[in-house]
């Protein structure tokens, strides 16, 4: 199926008004992030603990605040996570600077104090390893194998550890019944000399203050120097003009696409950045396809002015252009839709980013070539077309 | 092209295809998952070297005068001034000159001396460390630290454990499937220095009251140390103080072993002996103050009191509120020897085995979902042509997977989106060629010379758009940490895999159609 043929838009006639509606965008982005702060940043660079806690039964959000402002901790957040049965709480915390060790301990100490009062010292079930779980198991020997117990315990420990893995934790006693053959008087020695805990932890996100910033350096440094090395690249196999018009579709694809992000909420962390960094590259080689034809085209015909060379090219590739960002989009809102809570905010920052990357790479990247050309060039497009025939030209296919 | 090259390309492609899937199959054993697909913890630990540094420091300092105070020079008084410097006043000037020249005779100053004098005057002379040797002694300590660590998780048994020494004296933990989170922090992070003390007063309820006895100021020989309140079932139910000499013998390094046993009323306790040295100098601690209370002190607590009722030598019980579970643990670490510095957790990444479980299914379902999309979509706009690329684009997956096993990389979460975005951006290198021979076909060229001008000039754009994004790869690469790191490894073979697949397989494939069949018109 050939949807698109023989295109001929002119779209360079528009360019000024399109450079305006990129800019307008652009300062949109910078103001949401950078002046009124919208930006969720996560504990990686913000430094903080985030904690995934499942319950027992359907947790009290006012409860729970009141539980853990009454710990000593300052400015947290508690929200619900995954699905509704499930219990699943999140609670964030940032650390102050000198708070490298996070505020896991508090978090939990609080949530016992509260929540497993009861339960006076005994192991909790909910959070023993295998080996525990078996030793008491193997000294009261409710099922009365003698030495032949240890081993038979410590199986049966383990099945009850891995289904508890599988669940994030066992809501009642109930669900351990018969589990690794658990008999019932087993079941009862567990229920004498263990607890069950009303709490679980399934993960911790602990940043320290001084990590945070080291990985705030890390990724600033990461994303610059990926745009330096691109802007060397595309010197080198094309020209600085074409360099500077990439790379500025480059900075306006992220200013615009983070001022989205922001606006959105998702939580800006780690797996951003490398989204950030893959939306760089894409916009990138999106934008190089279009200019490596320029390039082609230049050669071919000597006479032609710029613009028109310009405007040729895009046509010739919007196919291409269109189709590799359908085929994108197709993934990623896939991965979006499908994909679980922690990966969401990476499909929204290459799906957006797509987007705006396409849209730019025609609208943004040449416009901006050619104002370069203007302002700083010779404005000879003879003179331009020869260096351009200097540049080492591409292998060919063998 | 001729047929014999024909083939022998064939054999090439096939030749890499064995070997991937011999690389990477059967997937769950050669593809290492991250931790936060499988289920453990990551923690970036601090050592703080400065305290190997001042024990260091304390005892050359406490070596020097009592050198000089064995042979007659008498009113020194030591002081470290920071971490890895300190000064000795001396009352009259002969005896600050009898300490410089024996610093320098007993070779703690001069040529290979590791200290320096940096002043003198006042009556005081001080020293400092040679940077050389503080960085020794640093890295020292966290190599020290590391294998600390090492023996404790060996002997709680977690399987392929990743312990690594990192910049800035830290050090990396990594354990996959860990069932109990917080005993194995604990296990970790436990100085576990432990020192035998003998009581002089207490216990009391509060500091105030052991100073009242002692005039409101305390004896410089002693220091007050904090223990629990025990109630008769074994509960801990608040905290006492004990005031006790400062002096001591005998330490955890004077240990040959550790094992957990049961005391009376089977309550759990902790059975050790002591090296030779250490049984000699237990021995004549216990004996010097039998009568006393002596105290166990573990990490600057107290654990437990005793009265010595005889001279003990060569082993001995640690007693105090524990569980089967906690002696255990004590005895591994009190075996593994104390950690030479404290540590503190910068960074901890714990994920439960039900949250990495979870990541997965999801990942999976979205790449199921996804790439089926792609290959409805490259089948409905390239017809037949779009068969072959969905050929290429399943040999990427195929050599992606072979890549990661061969490079031994790890599989994250962001890899899995990295799998996805690569297959979607896979296609590109197809979409360019395609386009290109459809150009080249309206141009009115044949089938055979429009399919060789497609692929001849799509090149310089597909190796230029991808090298682009292979240089974000590399610097997330290089600044990525973990999860990170994995996406960057997996978009890096994704890429290079698909520049292959989508020039040399997918033109071998029209290449060998074309040799086979009479092609009138091209599906494309």
């Amino acid at each position: 199926m050939e949807i698109l043929r023989n295109t001929n838009i002119d779209f360079m006639k528009y360019r000024k008004f399109w450079i305006l509606v990129s800019l307008v965008l652009v300062l949109v982005g910078i103001f949401s992030v950078f002046v009124h702060g919208d930006l969720n940043v996560g504990v990686d660079f913000a430094g903080g603990t985030q904690m995934n806690l499942q319950f027992t039964k359907q947790p009290q959000v006012d409860r729970l605040r009141t539980v853990l402002d009454g710990a000593g901790l300052k400015e947290f957040t508690i929200q619900r996570f995954g699905d509704e049965d499930e219990n699943e709480v999140m609670v964030r915390t940032r650390l102050a600077k000198g708070e490298e060790q996070g505020s896991r301990a508090k978090v939990e100490a609080a949530l016992d104090r509260e929540l497993n009062g009861d339960q006076a010292g005994k192991p909790d079930v909910n959070r023993i390893g295998a080996d525990v779980l078996a030793g008491l198991l193997t000294r009261a020997d409710p099922d009365r194998l003698g030495a032949a117990g240890a081993a038979r315990y410590l199986q049966t420990a383990e099945k009850i550890v891995a289904q508890r893995s599988k669940a994030g934790l066992f809501k009642s006693w109930d669900q351990l019944a018969g589990l690794g053959g658990l008999s019932q008087a087993g079941l009862q020695t567990l229920q004498q000399s263990a607890a069950l805990g009303h709490f679980a932890v399934l993960g911790v996100e602990s940043v320290g203050p001084q990590i945070g910033e080291e990985l705030r350096m890390q990724g600033f440094y990461a994303v610059l120097l990926s745009l330096v090395g691109m802007l060397i690249y595309i010197w080198v196999r094309f020209e600085l003009r074409f360099g500077v018009g990439a790379i500025m579709a480059c900075v306006h694809d992220v200013l615009v696409t983070l001022g989205l992000f922001a606006l959105a909420g998702y939580e800006f962390n780690l797996t951003t950045i490398a989204a950030f960094l893959t939306l760089i590259g894409y916009s990138v080689n999106d934008t190089v396809v279009i200019f490596d034809r320029i390039r082609e085209n230049m050669r071919k015909t000597r006479r032609k002015p710029l613009i028109d060379v310009m405007n040729e090219s895009i046509n010739q590739t919007l196919s291409r252009t269109l189709l590799t960002g359908g085929s994108t989009l197709l993934v990623l809102a896939a991965l979006m839709w499908l994909g679980g809570d922690v990966i969401r905010g990476f499909a929204f920052v290459m799906l957006v980013g797509i987007l705006v990357g396409t849209y730019s790479s025609i609208y943004v990247a040449s416009p901006f070539a050619l104002l370069w050309e203007d302002w700083f060039g010779s404005g000879a497009r003879a003179q331009s077309a020869g260096r351009s025939t200097e540049t080492p030209a591409p292998t060919k296919a063998g | 092209m001729k047929g014999s090259n024909l083939l022998w390309r064939g054999v090439l492609i096939l030749a890499i295809l064995v070997i991937s899937v011999v690389l990477a199959w059967p997937l769950d054993e050669k593809i290492n998952l991250g931790l936060d697909l499988q289920g453990g913890m990551h923690l970036v630990l601090q050592v703080h070297t400065e305290d190997a540094l001042r024990a260091e420091t304390d005892s050359d300092m406490d070596r020097i005068v009592k050198l000089a105070e064995e042979e007659g020079t008498t009113g020194l008084q030591p002081r470290r001034t920071a971490d890895a410097t300190f000064e000795i006043a001396a009352p009259s000037p002969d005896a600050l000159d009898k300490v410089a020249n024996l610093a320098e005779e007993k070779r703690f100053t001069g040529r290979d001396g590791r200290w320096q004098v940096t002043g003198r005057g006042n009556g005081r002379i001080a020293f400092k460390m040679n940077d050389a040797e503080a960085n020794l002694i640093r890295n020292s300590a966290v190599n020290q630290a590391k294998q600390t660590i090492d023996n404790r998780i060996n002997a709680y048994g977690v399987a392929e454990p990743n312990i690594a020494v990192s910049d800035n004296y830290r050090i990396v933990v990594q354990l996959p499937g860990v069932d109990d989170a917080e005993r194995v922090r604990n296990l970790i992070k436990s100085t576990a220095f432990l020192e035998f003390r003998i009581v002089e007063s207490g216990p009391a309820p509060t500091r105030q009251e052991l100073l009242a006895a002692t005039g409101g100021r305390l004896p410089d020989n002693l220091e007050i140390l904090e223990g629990d309140v025990v109630d008769p079932s074994g509960n801990d139910v608040g905290n006492q103080y004990y005031a006790v000499q400062k002096r001591r013998t005998v330490t955890g390094r004077d240990l040959k072993n550790a094992r957990p046993s049961q005391g009376q009323f089977n309550r759990p306790i902790v059975q050790f002996m002591l090296t030779p040295t250490g049984s000699d100098a237990f021995g004549e601690l216990t004996g010097n103050n039998i009568g006393r209370p002596m105290a166990i002190v573990l990490d600057g607590r107290v654990e437990s009191v005793a009265v010595i009722r005889a001279r003990i030598t060569d082993e001995g019980i640690i007693e105090g509120d524990f569980t089967q579970q906690e002696v255990q643990d004590l005895a591994t670490v009190l075996k593994s020897g104390a950690l030479p510095a404290g540590i503190t957790t910068l960074e901890e990444r714990t994920v439960g085995p039900s949250l990495g479980r979870d990541s997965i299914e999801k990942g999976l379902l979205a790449g199921i979902v996804g790439t089926s999309l792609v290959v409805l979509y490259m089948l409905i706009i390239y017809n037949l042509s779009g068969l072959n690329a969905v050929a290429a684009l399943a040999l990427n997956v195929v050599l992606l997977f072979g890549g990661l096993a061969a490079f031994d990389a790890t599989l994250t979460l962001p890899g899995i989106a990295g799998i996805l975005l690569t297959i979607g951006m896979a296609v590109d290198a197809n979409v360019l060629v395609f386009e290109r021979i459809r150009e080249e076909l309206h141009a009115g060229r044949t089938i055979r010379s429009s399919i060789d001008q497609g692929f001849e000039k799509a090149l310089s754009s597909i190796v230029d758009g991808n090298v682009t994004t292979l240089i974000a790869a590399a610097f997330l690469f290089q600044f990525g940490t973990g999860p990170i790191k994995g996406f960057a490894v997996t978009l890096f073979i994704g890429l290079t895999a698909s520049m292959f697949t989508a020039v040399y397989v997918s033109r071998w494939l029209f290449d060998f159609v074309l040799s086979r069949w009479r092609i009138q018109r091209l599906s494309i």
